[in-house]
């Protein structure tokens, strides 16, 4: 019996040692799904790879579910609870700002902000060949993309604190205050030379930062920079809360000139026109079919794509949010969820195709609201009557015209008539809880493709987040501030001609006007109107009107008899009307305070270094 | 792996190592079979009766100093051999004396049971080992697998509520494989990871964890509340529950065989407003778009012809005339004027449910085997259900004494978990309930389906496998080999070597077709009957997902213990190393258009757009632990606990942690004054116990997911679409901290355990305080966001939990009727003493001080019934709401400087977990029934109610309906309806934080013995028949309109279920 226990005891003794190893080696393990971080900054393809989840911080582009078209005088949100009424009534507060959005959020920007610090770090000095100036190209896409968040960051919440080193743990002190505006822009901008001379020449991949696009943002920030709400004085004057603000200069320019202000804008646009020529903007007379040259822009096709600049793409391959607009926006009637649908406001803001202006005072248009305005139009706004894709299935043989249906209309039943309300309203017989407030739905961004059924396909268009028609206004609106109406008007109608409108005559103030107006038909739905809105100072004429919707009757005429609804004026008459939403909907209302957006009671907690914006 | 090893052969490849060990092993246990000599036996047999003459099934019967044993059959007889060098046979039955008898030479020896309940004698499981209950020093409590299948769950951790105290278990869905119960041992101790260390048969942490366990195959499980946990050290902070499944009973083969069915349904379903009620509501909302000044007139026009002629000229038309609304509620028109109950309409009345257990146990007293085999069903709340749950089990131990020195345990469990589902998931589905319009068909009076609210989603239809179907299978082997060797010439020194190997391989697959649901078309057919026409809705062609998951885990241990008295000293002493692995692979791939929904595989996909992923990881860790145990006269008793732990979770340089635990006993009945002075307490301990524990298993804030490798600086991948396609991407994953290190327990328990009365009173109560340090968790609350950065957990953090648990029984008899009372309970309140907190907060908004999330909200004070209520306010709203209106809530203007702002939220003491839960267990016993009573509460949590969706999406409340301030019937405590929760007061204020107390039948069962003449004639020895129930009734809710165990404020959940069932227990 002795023989077998040693060698028990033995094995055992091995076992133990076995399983101690005499050392813990093994506990050692590594994590599989990811990298080190050192061994990222030794490789270009890392090194390329870090660069561009960088580009993570632009969210869905502008495509989200809700859109800041909505907190402006472009659209309005149809499904309540989402924070946006808490900004259109202009009650939003430090612990509740309202709906903002993943591309605008205060964390997000400087948590990319970070990445391009540390990419710019470790760039500095690269730790890999320079092959074809992959390191050049790089840092430069990490100097335009820390441009592009700041300038989010500027353009929502004012001047912000200006981090350009990379943080470690367990710091003495992270408190930082406010860079002056001035700063901030200056900041920008110089990131952007630097962006556009590193990536000049390099061949750019749609969806990277490139020369162009970091020209486009540098224009951009320039012509804020010289814009009313930047000028302390001017935006003191206009708002009373800033008034009362005691760090002017967080806010704006408290001294310089601001003709040169808009010099270096007007410069700085110039440098994109220079350096490229966009699409279809070397014609003579309007064209004729400016319905097609400006679709071909917002779907990105046809060479239309020749004019953005800067986008974020959507494939099929990789569905995201950003690829469900014809859902997010389209009409009840085809199972859409019609969230941010356009206001009167704006379709009244589109002129006749002859340049003349819309009025519902004038009973020819009135009537006829939907005919002989401008081409853009039939590109961004599905209308009563509009011709739109197939229904779907169960709805087809309600409306085999397929138009949009957004009136109440009689039709005969039996011996007599009966109203019935459109397909596309908010008494419709498909999903009345989703139907449009406004009588209208958004169709700019949206593929017509009938083959794509919103409701269950994604499309793959692309948000614009720079255009080469944005610096031709940017350019524009420098002129005109510093009197030269003529070279102002030259570009502006090069975009008037490509959308099949008579140019422009008009001067000084009025063409300003004229001015503004083009660039909010031209750039709709873009992210624009917000910040315009704002710079321009008219926020409270125009973002603090009550959004109003059309009221469409459609009455048969006297020995018409219709059984299945369909546009047709020569059966029926239609009589239009403009009301206003409800208060207990939406109560539109402008505070000065709404200029810029309260940074948030957390951060300021963390961060008494912080000072809040005016009138919050 | 570090190329600098210093190790000698293997490191570098451990598979390698472990090949040797196993093989090792099988050269061990082959030379064991080698030796094997028989051994000179004689039988020995007779019947064990109790006071009333009966016989007494279930005795332990062993012969003395061994572990050859036997137990008593239905009529209490048993027969055993014995061999030749056996002294005695001792007789043990909880419940009772046991006796010892010598055998001298006797073949029959019967023996008469007198009831002890004092149970002092009573084994229990705890860390590497067993102690007496009358020895233990630290805070222990049990329960058998006999009480656990009285209760029907199909989910094991559905069964421990209000059976011991100090364990709270809050069931959150009834949802079929996903309807287990979040179980806390003494409440909240951390703001990280609160779970408790699950061992099943000493193996820690087995893939698959408690939830699918037969209750069948386990004999008891224990619960280590305090520093008693300590040997588990690593992961024992949170308490540690040690699972023991049965093994073999000597003697010739017993088979026994037990069937249930069960019906389900939901324990509370909520009541909704009815389609006309409903269309009210609809109506109020179109009214409350109004300015206030037109309310009272277009109400009144609204009910009066559904009309109202607006002061500017336009005529305002109701949603829903007046005729809409009779047609809702009369039913006259079910085409057009439905009226709908979704809960009704999707679910069944019951859902059958079903379990079959067959279980085989004998051998000799050198081999002994248990064998068990398994199986369930379980269906769904739904009509045509595509969910459910079905287990095949089967497991297999073996124990076998090769010779008086070495005894081999063997385990292998194979287990089947095969859950399956629609597309949708159950939170879609009801979603889609709660906020299904009540005003919109099910289905048509022709049968078929109605439409959808969105997404295709009528839940009539998303139920069922009109959508495909999504498949979950999990297959676990679990295999355990453990061997004791008694060292030869050392009395009382044991080594004991464990092999556990867990293999998980997991499949899914989720196939999502498109479905069909029907609209009102136009006009009618031939008949009359309106045109429906057919609505494609789902994805716009069918699509695959394929998923494969396997995960391996290794545990290799050895542990030596001397066990031994020396006169009156009792001394154990037990060293042990453990080495645990897990390795994880896991892969997914997809296609979308397939050619036909016929085709379910992959190959027959489209190949556009096809998609494929996989990983892997990898986990480690190392353990060194002791026990000593020290007693004098079984009167003082100490016990020191000590494990060094190593975990993969930290660096390096901190990885180890010490982790110790003291205890100490006092049986202070033992000492001659107690005796003299207080006889009627037979038995009197008092236990001290403190010990520090460890925890490693820090998750993400607010997530369950495992934060590994926070000490590393790391960049995790991801995509984004550059030219057109997807190109990899890598982002920080954290800010690294390289001195990351265990979270440390400081828990202090103190004792008292006594009985009265010989047994008949028993009670036990405890006092813990645990202090939880070194707590990881991220500075989020005062790092600036400037920073940019990805914080990693820091060991900042320190909580309090204290409170108290106990339990006192008393056990009576009258005549043949045999009845216990039991009591239990536990307290447990926790504080943040120090964590993270953003510098500029509040003091009444802290969560320093208060309870591991509390809730903060603004403070309900009434509504403004009227504009004259709001004339009269002087209170500032603007900042959250632009103009008041009649029917507004008023809140409380806390920090008192006229206006309402954020500044205005509280922070309570409460959380959604309760403070205190216990139970009240009955059992009685007359001739030959049996019945067992188990009432439980819990109190102290609370519950947001939420309107989420009700409104123009969704159904409300029948309550709210109720309830609600209305222009013609303003209430000054009920609130106006809101459309989609779109108003300041739809949520965060204390008006929707409700109460969560309540008190249930928890379980019962009433069984019947059918007598052994009867057994006798159709062949079965004994044959028990039963009907039991989980949930049977809810006596008090203070929730209302949910399952006061509910933490889902919208109702948007799979409810929790209530079970009857009826079963029976053959045994042949």
């Amino acid at each position: 019996m002795i023989r077998p226990f040693k060698t028990i005891s033995l094995a055992l003794l091995v076992a133990s040692i076995s399983i101690t190893g005499c050392n813990d080696n093994f506990v050692n393990t590594q994590p599989l799904d990811q990298v080190a971080g050192d061994a990222v900054w030794s490789d270009a393809a890392l090194t390329e790879a870090f660069v561009t989840g960088i580009y993570a911080g632009l969210g869905q582009g502008g495509f989200n579910e809700q859109q800041l078209a909505s907190l402006t005088d472009e659209t309005i949100f149809t499904h309540p609870g989402r924070g946006i009424t808490t900004i259109t009534e202009a009650r939003s507060n430090p612990a509740d700002a309202g709906w903002i959005n993943e591309t605008i959020d205060w964390n997000n920007m400087y948590l990319r902000i970070r990445a391009a610090n540390l990419a710019i770090q470790n760039l500095t000095t690269p730790k890999f060949a320079n092959t074809n100036g992959i390191a050049d190209r790089l840092m430069g896409e990490a100097k335009f993309m820390r441009a592009y968040y700041y300038h989010q960051l500027v353009r929502y919440y004012g001047g912000v604190p200006i981090i350009d080193k990379v943080y470690g743990l367990g710091e003495a002190d992270y408190g930082v205050t406010r860079n002056t505006m001035e700063e901030c822009i200056n900041f920008i901008a110089k990131d952007c030379d630097e962006a556009a001379a590193l990536l000049k020449g390099k061949s750019p991949a749609k969806g990277r930062g490139n020369e162009l696009a970091a020209l486009a943002l540098k224009a951009r920030v320039l012509t804020y920079a010289a814009s009313d709400l930047y000028d302390a004085a001017t935006a003191k004057s206009k708002s009373s809360a800033h008034a009362a603000f005691a760090q002017p200069a967080i806010l704006g320019y408290v001294s310089g000139s601001r003709t040169e202000r808009w010099q270096k804008a007007k410069a700085a646009a110039k440098a994109v026109l220079d350096a490229t020529s966009g699409y279809q903007l070397n014609l003579s007379a309007p064209a004729s079919d400016g319905t097609t040259n400006y679709m071909n822009i917002a779907l990105s096709r046809n060479g239309g794509d020749q004019d953005v600049l800067f986008s974020r793409s959507f494939i099929n391959q990789k569905p995201e949010a950003g690829g469900q607009q014809g859902l997010y926006n389209g009409p009840n009637g085809y199972h859409n969820w019609a969230g941010n649908t356009p206001v009167s406001l704006l379709v009244d803001d589109y002129e006749m195709i002859d340049g003349s202006k819309f009025s519902w005072s004038d009973p020819s248009k009135a009537t006829t609201p939907y005919a002989n305005r401008d081409p853009r139009f039939y590109a961004s706004i599905l209308y009563d009557g509009a011709p739109w894709k197939p229904r779907t299935a169960d709805v087809a043989a309600k409306d085999p015209a397929n138009q949009i249906q957004t009136g109440q209309y009689e039709v005969t039943s039996g011996s007599g008539k009966v109203s019935v309300a459109g397909l596309d309203t908010r008494r419709s017989t498909v999903e009345d809880w989703n139907g449009s407030y406004t009588g209208y739905y958004m169709r700019k961004f949206i593929d017509p493709n009938p083959a794509i059924v919103d409701q269950n396909t994604y499309q793959q268009i692309p948000w614009p987040f720079f255009r080469y028609t944005e610096a031709v206004f940017n350019y524009a609106e420098a002129c005109i501030e510093l009197g030269e109406d003529a070279e102002a008007k030259t570009w502006l109608n090069k975009i008037r001609f490509r959308s099949g409108m008579p140019a422009l005559t008009e001067t000084g103030d009025a063409l300003r006007q004229r001015y503004r107006n083009e660039r909010r038909i031209e750039m709709v739905f873009e992210e624009q109107r917000y910040h315009d809105a704002r710079r321009w100072m008219i926020a409270s004429s125009t973002l603090g009107r009550k959004a109003n919707t059309i009221s469409i009757t459609g009455t048969l005429k006297a020995g018409k008899s219709v059984s299945l609804y369909r546009y047709d004026p020569t059966s029926y008459d239609y009589t239009y009307r403009v009301v206003e939403i409800d208060p207990g909907k939406e109560n539109r209302a402008w505070l000065d305070k709404m200029y810029y957006l309260p940074i948030s009671r957390d951060e300021i907690n963390r961060n008494s270094k912080l000072v809040q914006n005016p009138g919050y | 792996m570090q190329k600098n090893s210093t190790s000698p052969r293997y490191a570098d490849r451990p598979e390698e190592r472990n090949r040797w060990l196993l093989s090792g092993f099988a050269v061990i246990v082959l030379l064991m079979l080698c030796s094997f000599g028989a051994m000179a036996q004689s039988k020995v047999s007779g019947r064990v009766i109790d006071a009333q003459q009966q016989g007494l099934p279930g005795v332990s019967v062993v012969v003395k100093g061994t572990t050859t044993g036997a137990v008593t059959d239905a009529e209490g007889r048993y027969s055993l051999n014995v061999p030749r060098d056996g002294i005695a046979l001792v007789f043990s039955y909880i419940g009772y004396v046991s006796q010892e008898v010598p055998i001298d030479g006797k073949s029959t020896i019967n023996v008469n049971m007198a009831d002890d309940t004092k149970s002092l004698n009573e084994v229990i499981v705890v860390g590497y080992g067993t102690q007496r209950k009358e020895t233990i020093t630290g805070s222990v409590v049990a329960v058998k697998g006999t009480d656990l299948v009285k209760s029907p769950t199909t989910n094991l951790s559905n069964s421990l509520a209000g059976r011991l105290p100090g364990v709270t278990a809050v069931n959150r869905s009834g949802e079929p494989g996903y309807d287990g119960s979040a179980i806390r041992i003494r409440g909240t101790n951390t703001l990280g990871n609160n779970s408790a260390l699950v061992v099943v048969d000493g193996i820690p942490d087995r893939a698959g964890g408690l939830d699918r366990i037969n209750p069948a195959d386990i004999e008891t499980i224990s619960v280590l509340k305090d520093a008693s946990a300590a040997i588990y050290g690593s992961r024992a902070a949170n308490g540690v529950i040690l699972i023991t499944t049965k093994r073999g009973k000597s003697g010739k083969p017993q088979l026994s065989y037990s069937f249930n069915q069960g019906f389900a349904q939901p324990t509370v379903v909520p009541k909704l407003a009815n389609a006309g009620q409903y269309a009210e509501m609809l109506n109020d909302l179109n009214v409350y778009e109004l300015p206030v000044s037109e309310w009272s007139a277009a109400t009144q026009g609204f009910k009066a012809n559904g009309t109202y002629t607006r002061p500017n000229g336009t005529v305002r038309t109701a949603p829903y005339s007046p005729t809409d609304i009779q047609k809702y509620n009369d039913g006259s028109d079910p085409w057009g004027h439905p009226n709908t109950d979704w809960y009704k309409s999707t679910l069944k009345t019951w859902s059958p449910q079903s379990r079959h257990n067959l279980q085989l146990t004998g051998g000799t007293e050198d081999f002994k085997y248990l064998a068990s085999l398994g199986y369930q069903n379980q269906d769904a709340f739904y009509k045509n259900s595509a969910t459910g749950y079905k287990q095949y089990d089967i497991r297999l131990n073996i124990d076998a004494n090769i010779n008086k020195y070495l005894h081999v345990a063997l385990g292998i469990l194979g287990r089947e978990e095969f859950r399956y589902y629609p597309t949708r998931g159950a939170g879609a589905i009801f979603r889609m309930q709660m906020r299904g319009k009540p005003n919109q068909p099910a289905f048509w009076p022709d049968g078929r389906p109605g439409p959808d609210i969105e997404n295709g989603e009528n839940p009539v239809v998303i139920t069922t496998n009109a959508t495909g179907y999504d498949r979950d299978k999990r297959d676990y082997i679990q295999t355990n080999g453990q061997l004791d060797f008694k060292i030869p010439g050392v009395d009382g020194l044991k080594l004991q070597a464990t092999a556990a190997i867990d293999k998980l391989n997991q499949n899914n697959r989720r196939w999502t077709t498109p479905w069909t649901l029907y609209e009102r078309g136009t006009g009618v057919d031939a008949n009359g009957v309106p045109n429906l026409v057919a609505s494609k809705r789902g994805p716009a062609e069918p699509n695959l997902t394929l998923g494969n998951n396997t995960q391996l885990n290794i545990l290799l241990g050895l542990i030596g213990t001397y066990e031994r008295k020396f006169g009156d000293h009792g001394l154990t002493a037990l060293v042990g190393v453990n080495r645990e692995t897990i390795q994880g692979d896991n892969f997914n791939a997809y296609r979308r258009y397939f050619i036909s929904p016929a085709i379910d595989q992959l190959f027959a996909g489209g190949a556009l757009e096809q998609n494929n992923g996989g990983s892997a990881f990898n986990r480690a860790r190392l353990n060194y632990f002791s026990r000593i145990a020290y007693n004098y006269k079984e009167k003082y008793l100490f016990e020191f606990l000590s494990r060094y732990d190593g975990s993969d979770i930290f660096p390096q340089a901190t990885r180890y942690g010490f982790f110790p635990g003291v205890m100490a006993g006092w049986v202070v009945s033992e000492e001659g004054f107690w005796k003299r002075s207080v006889p009627i307490m037979n038995y009197f301990k008092v236990r001290a116990s403190y010990g520090q524990l460890g925890n490693d298993q820090i998750y993400f804030p607010g997530t369950s997911t495992l934060a590994t490798y926070q000490y590393l600086a790391t960049y995790g991948f991801n995509t984004y679409i550059i030219n057109n396609a997807q190109q990899q991407t890598l982002s920080e994953a954290r800010i690294p901290n390289p001195t990351i290190t265990w979270e440390v327990a400081n828990n202090a328990d103190i004792g008292i355990e006594g009985q009265l009365f010989n047994g008949k009173i028993a009670f036990e109560f405890d006092y813990f305080n645990n202090l939880r340090t070194s707590i990881l968790y991220p500075r989020n609350a005062s790092v600036p966001r400037t920073t940019g950065l990805t914080l990693p957990p820091e060991n900042i953090g320190k909580v309090r939990n204290s409170g108290f648990d106990g339990q006192i029984s008393y056990n009576g008899q009258a005549g043949a009727l045999r009845y216990s009372v039991g009591v239990n309970g536990g307290y447990a309140q926790n504080k943040i003493i120090f964590w993270d907190e953003a510098p500029g907060a509040p003091e009444w908004q802290r969560t320093t001080g208060k309870p591991i999330n509390a809730y903060m909200a603004y403070q309900y004070d009434g509504v403004f019934a009227t504009q004259a209520d709001i004339d009269a306010n002087r209170l500032d709203y603007s900042a959250i709401v632009k103009t008041l209106r009649p029917g507004d809530m008023k809140y409380k203007d806390f920090d008192g400087d006229g206006k309402i702002t954020p500044n205005d939220q509280v922070r309570n003491n409460r959380t959604n977990l309760p403070l205190f839960q216990g139970g009240m267990n009955i059992s009685a016993s007359y001739k030959n029934f049996d019945l067992t009573v188990l009432f439980q509460g819990s109190a102290g949590a609370q519950q947001y109610i939420s309107l989420g969706e009700s409104g123009n999406v969704g159904n409300y409340l029948q309550e709210i309906y109720t309830n609600r301030w209305t222009v013609d019937n303003p209430s000054s405590v009920h609130p106006r309806i809101a459309n989609r929760s779109d108003q300041y007061y739809s949520g965060n204020n204390t008006y929707w934080l409700r109460s969560a107390d309540y008190i249930r039948l928890k379980n019962f069962e009433l069984g019947y013995t059918i007598p052994e003449t009867f057994g006798k004639k159709i062949g079965v020895s004994s044959l028990r028949v039963y009907v039991n129930a989980l949930n049977a009734l809810t006596l008090v809710n203070r929730l209302g309109s949910f399952d006061p165990e509910a933490d889902n404020a919208t109702g948007q959940y799979y409810p929790q279920s209530r079970i009857i069932n009826g079963g029976l227990t053959l045994r042949f």
